[in-house]
Formats: structure tokens, C-alpha cells, sequence
């Protein structure tokens, strides 16, 4: 190691990069600014980018989009075979509603992991820095939040367009309800995730909150389930889906669902921010 | 260091003399995790600047997880910790920025390179990019990783990894270091460059060094802390700590007539105060009494190998200082036993 540069005034409060031996004048001080949210931007870029090239996420698109085409093409043979007609909504339902299910196993996992799978000396290594615990976590969670919005957001726009596309001949698909069915799902998601990383936050493994947050999701959806019909349980709201496509729903009712969804991932966020600021990491 | 060095009584205060300028100042540190293991029981210290503290203790005595506290990553059971006079909190990103940190077995984020860590840590710092991008190339030359600057971190040895970590805690011109075992897992000359780096960066800022290692310490610090199952037993100055040593064993190669050296030895058995004297392979093994000052058995000792024509080639004393003086202290603070409770001061 060339331990001489460390001595000189290269890393020296002073910044001028001269040996003290030459220097004539007394050194000019260089008052270091600091970018109040730069550290926030440097969690999530660097979160965003991980997390994209990570196996996980890129096992979940391939896996989505692998079933999807499979899906797709055993129907396209069904019709083309047997001459059976099939309603492109229903099918683009049908697709949505397995690759949402499916998608809620592995974003459970992506979210809670976020800040969890990092305890110890990763965590260490930033949160040791110039970074507030609020800041690392808000980073955290919207990398997760934005990673996982849009990448449904796409996966959906994906398989009504291949959907549409695939059964012109049934093209029942309404573009205000296909919006409302994308925007939908994907804030769902993204709200799931937003609450995930807040679990992760809060439990002292990665593991542990994994298994909390799937018993909460899975067996809450099957309590709704047995709840009387106006209750807006997951499995009523993934079947009706065909029908919110083919233009048939109330904006609304809709909009109540999203904003009760915001509703909670705010208040998540908040009890988030105040328990991971008081957690060892 | 506030204060000479004295073993510290359960709970007592150092206070400055003028009150003001520390850089770290803890009271009544405590740390209990989850009600199941006391890591750190009241400790009470303080660090002036320029001081190069060395802290020392066993597996588990409490060292990292005073230094977590320091920094914030962990919260205190109970007691406060002040960094540059202010509270550390894990939400204190400002007092962090004038501190740089290396962890035990330092990790870095996956897929990066020398260069994407350093930026990525110097935006952590909130540096911008017309500060930050010089001193990150003029660190990875400090460093000597210039040629690997473009290769991912992952594959990196013990020693280019201690580098890189030193270059991290560097980047933002931090007043405090915090080195947890810095020289752990690196070849003689990694370490060695790492010493003197040490001892350089000692001139300019205050640094705390966690170490098992005693000769580091005793090389490149100037105070100590020893840690001991989670309570302090003893901060104070280098010096104060050797002072502690039992200065009464010795070590003497000598030459002379084997029937002569035979002679010396019945005689010094036979003097008061001489409690071991064993003579093997050429060399004196000599444990004098703590009753008569030390200097007056030796002159003895010297007198009786003249009388008998020996030749004195070297004179040692057994252990090194430091380590000695370190293994005292947490031999007699296992001893104490319950004693701890109850501190001379108050049983008078």
C-alpha cells in the first residue's frame, strides 16, 4: 500500500494537494458541500439496479412470462384445433389472475428482503456513512415499490396486447378497462411490496418475515374469501377482472380499492420509518 | 483520553478538565440484547482529539458493540452516547459524515468494481460529483489498486479487500476513524503497510482501533480501553497500562563457568525475595518478591554474577509488556468476582 499519499495533504482538509513542506501560503480551506439527498438517490439507484439483474427478479419474469406463453398457445391451439371461440378478455383474465397469484409468492420474497437479507456488515458498510436510517429505508422501499409496479405493469400490458392480439377475432377488450385492470393490479403489487419491506424492516430475519407476511396474504385472501359478498375479497375481484376489461366496472368503487390500498402502504411506511429508526441493524 | 489511567469503578465519570472538545464521550454506556446477553455494562469514557485509543479485550468482551453504538448502529439499552458533542442516533447522518468506519471483515455490495464502490460511497456521504470523482481516483493510487480498478470487488484478496476499505473510510476526510480490526486476516506485509498507515493518518486524526492483536496496539496507539465481559476495566494512557505489569520476572543470558553459574544460583536461592531462580540452557530465569523494590534485588543479583565472574550478554523481562500488563488486568478482574459491586471508594 502506498501509504505516503495518505499522509500528504490529497485527503487533508485543506485540498490543495501540495507537500506542507512547499506550501508558501497557508492552505485555501475547501468547505466540503454535501447533497442533502444524495444518499437517498445512491440507495435507490444502486437498489433498483441490483435488484433488476438479481436472480430472483429476473426467475419471476422468465417463469411469468414463460406461463403466459404457454397459456397462450395452448388456447391458440384449442381454437385453431377444435374451432372453439374464446373471448379474449376471459383469456387475458384467466392470464392475469394466475400471473398475479404467482407474482404475490415472489414479491413477498423481493420486498421482505430488501433491508432484512442485508443485516450485519452490508448494512453496516452504508448505514455507517451519511445516511440516515429514514433515508436508507424510503430508498429501500421505493426502489422495491418502483421495481415491482412497473415491472407488473409491463408484464400485464404484455399479455392483454399478446391476448388481444392473439384472439382478434373475440377482441372484447375495452382500453379504459384494460388501463383500469393494469393500473389496478400493479399498484396491488406495489402496495404488497411497499408493506413487505416494512416487515422485512421490522423482523429480525429475512426468513421469519417471509413466513409472517405469506400467512398474513394468503390466509387473510382466505378469510375474505368466507366474508359476505360485499366484502371485496381477492379471489371476487380476480374473477370480475374479465369483466372490468370488457369496459364493465365502476370507477369508483375502483378508486376506493386503490386509495384504501395507498391508505395502507402509507400508514405501513409510517410505522416503518418510526420502528426501523429504533431497530439495531 | 480523559483522565490518567486508573481502573474504573462501576458507574464513576471522567470529566475534562475544561469540560469541553471531546470527540467521543459515552456515559453510562449500556447494551442488553433482548434481555438475554449484557454486551456492554455502564461504560463510561471519553476521547480527546489526536488520540489513537487501542481497544482491547476478549471474544465477546463488548468492543464492536461499543463501536456500533458509537456510530449508531445500535441504540443503547441505557446511557448516551456524543460524537463531536452532539447525540448519536441512528438517524444522525450529519455527525456520521465526519467519521470513517471499518467494519470487521469488510463486505461490499455485489458486482461492483473499486471505482462503483468508492462513488457509491461517496454519495452515501452526499459528496458531489465535482468533489468526490478526484479523491476517489486519488485514493484507489493511494491504495495501490489502480490496476484492479476495473475488476469486480468479489474477486479480490484479504488484503486488496482491507485496502479498499480503507480507501471507503477515507473518501469523505473523516475527523474520527473507527478501525474495527483492521489488520485481521492480512499477510505480514499488508499489515505492516497497514500499521504505517495508521500511524501517518495518527498525526492528523483521532482514531479508535479495535484489535486482538496486542503488538499493533502497543505499536501504533497512544491510550488503551480494555473491555472485559462487557465491563471497562481499564482507559487510560499506553504508558498507565504497562505501568500495570509486575515487573519481577526476568530473563538472563549469561556466560561463565558452568561450575561458577551453579555457585551464583545456590547463593541468589538463598537471598530473601528471590522466590525463583532457575537456571537452564544458558539462560537466568529470575521471579524476584513484590516486597523490596525491584532495583535493589537486582543490584544484588548483578552483584552475586560478578562475584562469580559471569558474563551478562542480555537482560529481558518475561512477556511483553503490553500483553502482560493486558492479561493482569483481566486475570484480576475475573478474580474480583463480586468484589466489582462494591468499589474500595465506597466500602471506606
Amino acid at each position: 500500500m502506498s501509504t505516503n499519499a495518505a499522509a500528504r495533504g490529497e485527503w487533508s482538509r485543506s485540498g490543495s494537494g501540495r507537500r506542507a513542506g512547499e506550501m508558501t501560503d497557508p492552505p485555501a480551506v475547501v468547505t466540503v458541500r454535501f447533497h442533502r439527498f444524495l444518499p437517498y438517490w445512491a440507495v435507490l439507484q444502486t437498489d433498483l439496479r441490483q435488484t433488476a439483474q438479481g436472480w430472483l427478479f429476473v426467475l419471476w419474469i422468465a417463469l411469468v412470462v414463460i406461463g403466459v406463453c404457454g397459456f397462450f398457445l395452448y388456447r391458440v391451439g384449442v381454437q385453431q384445433e377444435a374451432g372453439l371461440v374464446q373471448s379474449a378478455a376471459v383469456l387475458c383474465a384467466e392470464a392475469l389472475r394466475a400471473a398475479f397469484l404467482g407474482s404475490l409468492a415472489v414479491v413477498v420474497i423481493l420486498s421482505v428482503a430488501a433491508i432484512s437479507s442485508e443485516r450485519g456488515t452490508v448494512a453496516d458498510a452504508v448505514l455507517s456513512r451519511g445516511i440516515s436510517r429514514h433515508q436508507y429505508f424510503l430508498a429501500r422501499q421505493h426502489a422495491r415499490v418502483i421495481l415491482v409496479g412497473i415491472a407488473f405493469a409491463l408484464i400485464s400490458t404484455g399479455i392483454i396486447a399478446a391476448g388481444s392480439l392473439l384472439f382478434r377475432g373475440e377482441a372484447d377488450i375495452s382500453l379504459s378497462g384494460a388501463a383500469v385492470v393494469i393500473g389496478l393490479l400493479s399498484l396491488l403489487l406495489a402496495v404488497v411490496a411497499a408493506v413487505g419491506v416494512v416487515l422485512g424492516a421490522l423482523t429480525n430475519s429475512a426468513v421469519l418475515g417471509i413466513t409472517i407476511y405469506w400467512l398474513l396474504l394468503y390466509g387473510g385472501g382466505l378469510l375474505l374469501m368466507l366474508a359476505p359478498e360485499s366484502w371485496p375479497g381477492p379471489e371476487r375481484e380476480l374473477t370480475r377482472l374479465r369483466y372490468v376489461l370488457q369496459g364493465y366496472y365502476s370507477a369508483a368503487y375502483y378508486g376506493r380499492i386503490a386509495l384504501t390500498a395507498i391508505a395502507i402502504a402509507f400508514a405501513a411506511t409510517i410505522c416503518g420509518l418510526i420502528g426501523f429508526s429504533r431497530k439495531d441493524v | 483520553m480523559g483522565g490518567p489511567g486508573k481502573r474504573v469503578p462501576r458507574g464513576e465519570t471522567i470529566v475534562a478538565e475544561d469540560g469541553h472538545g471531546w470527540i467521543v464521550e459515552t456515559q453510562h454506556l449500556t447494551k442488553i440484547y433482548r434481555n438475554r446477553q449484557i454486551a456492554l455494562n455502564d461504560v463510561t469514557l471519553t476521547l480527546e482529539p489526536g488520540c489513537v485509543l487501542g481497544l482491547l479485550g476478549p471474544n465477546g468482551a463488548g468492543k464492536t458493540t461499543l463501536l456500533r453504538l458509537i456510530l449508531g448502529l445500535h441504540r443503547p439499552t441505557a446511557g448516551s452516547v456524543r460524537v463531536f458533542g452532539r447525540l448519536m442516533t441512528p438517524n444522525a447522518a450529519d455527525i456520521r459524515r465526519r467519521i470513517g468506519y471499518i467494519p470487521t471483515n469488510p463486505q461490499f455490495p455485489r458486482g461492483m468494481t473499486p471505482i462503483s464502490y468508492l462513488d457509491y460511497i461517496g454519495r452515501l456521504f452526499g459528496l458531489p460529483r465535482d468533489v468526490r470523482k478526484p479523491k476517489l481516483a486519488t485514493l484507489i493510487r493511494a491504495v495501490d489498486l489502480l490496476p484492479h480498478s476495473g475488476e469486480p470487488i468479489a474477486h479480490f484478496t484479504p488484503g486488496m479487500t482491507a485496502r479498499l476499505a480503507v480507501a471507503a473510510s477515507l473518501i469523505n476526510e473523516p475527523d474520527l476513524l473507527i478501525w474495527d480490526e483492521p489488520t485481521h486476516g492480512l499477510d505480514i506485509e499488508a499489515r505492516r503497510s497497514m500499521l504505517e498507515l495508521i500511524k501517518q493518518l495518527a498525526s492528523e486524526k483521532t482514531l479508535i482501533l479495535s484489535s486482538h492483536n496486542l503488538s499493533d496496539v502497543d505499536e501504533v496507539c497512544n491510550h488503551a480501553c480494555v473491555l472485559n465481559k462487557g465491563q471497562m476495566i481499564f482507559h487510560g494512557t499506553l504508558q498507565d497500562l504497562k505501568g500495570r505489569i509486575r515487573r519481577n520476572h526476568y530473563e538472563l543470558d549469561v556466560d561463565g563457568e558452568h561450575k561458577a553459574i551453579s555457585k551464583a544460583v545456590g547463593v541468589l536461592r538463598g537471598l530473601k525475595d528471590f522466590i525463583q531462580v532457575v537456571f537452564r540452557h544458558r539462560r537466568l530465569d529470575v521471579k524476584l518478591g513484590e516486597e523490596t523494590p525491584n532495583t535493589a534485588l537486582l543490584a544484588q543479583l548483578f552483584q552475586v554474577l560478578h562475584d562469580h565472574k559471569i558474563t551478562v550478554i542480555s537482560v529481558r523481562t518475561v512477556g511483553m509488556q503490553t500483553e502482560q500488563a493486558y492479561l493482569d488486568l483481566v486475570e484480576r478482574e475475573e478474580s474480583r468476582g463480586f468484589v466489582r459491586l462494591y468499589p474500595a471508594s465506597e466500602a471506606a
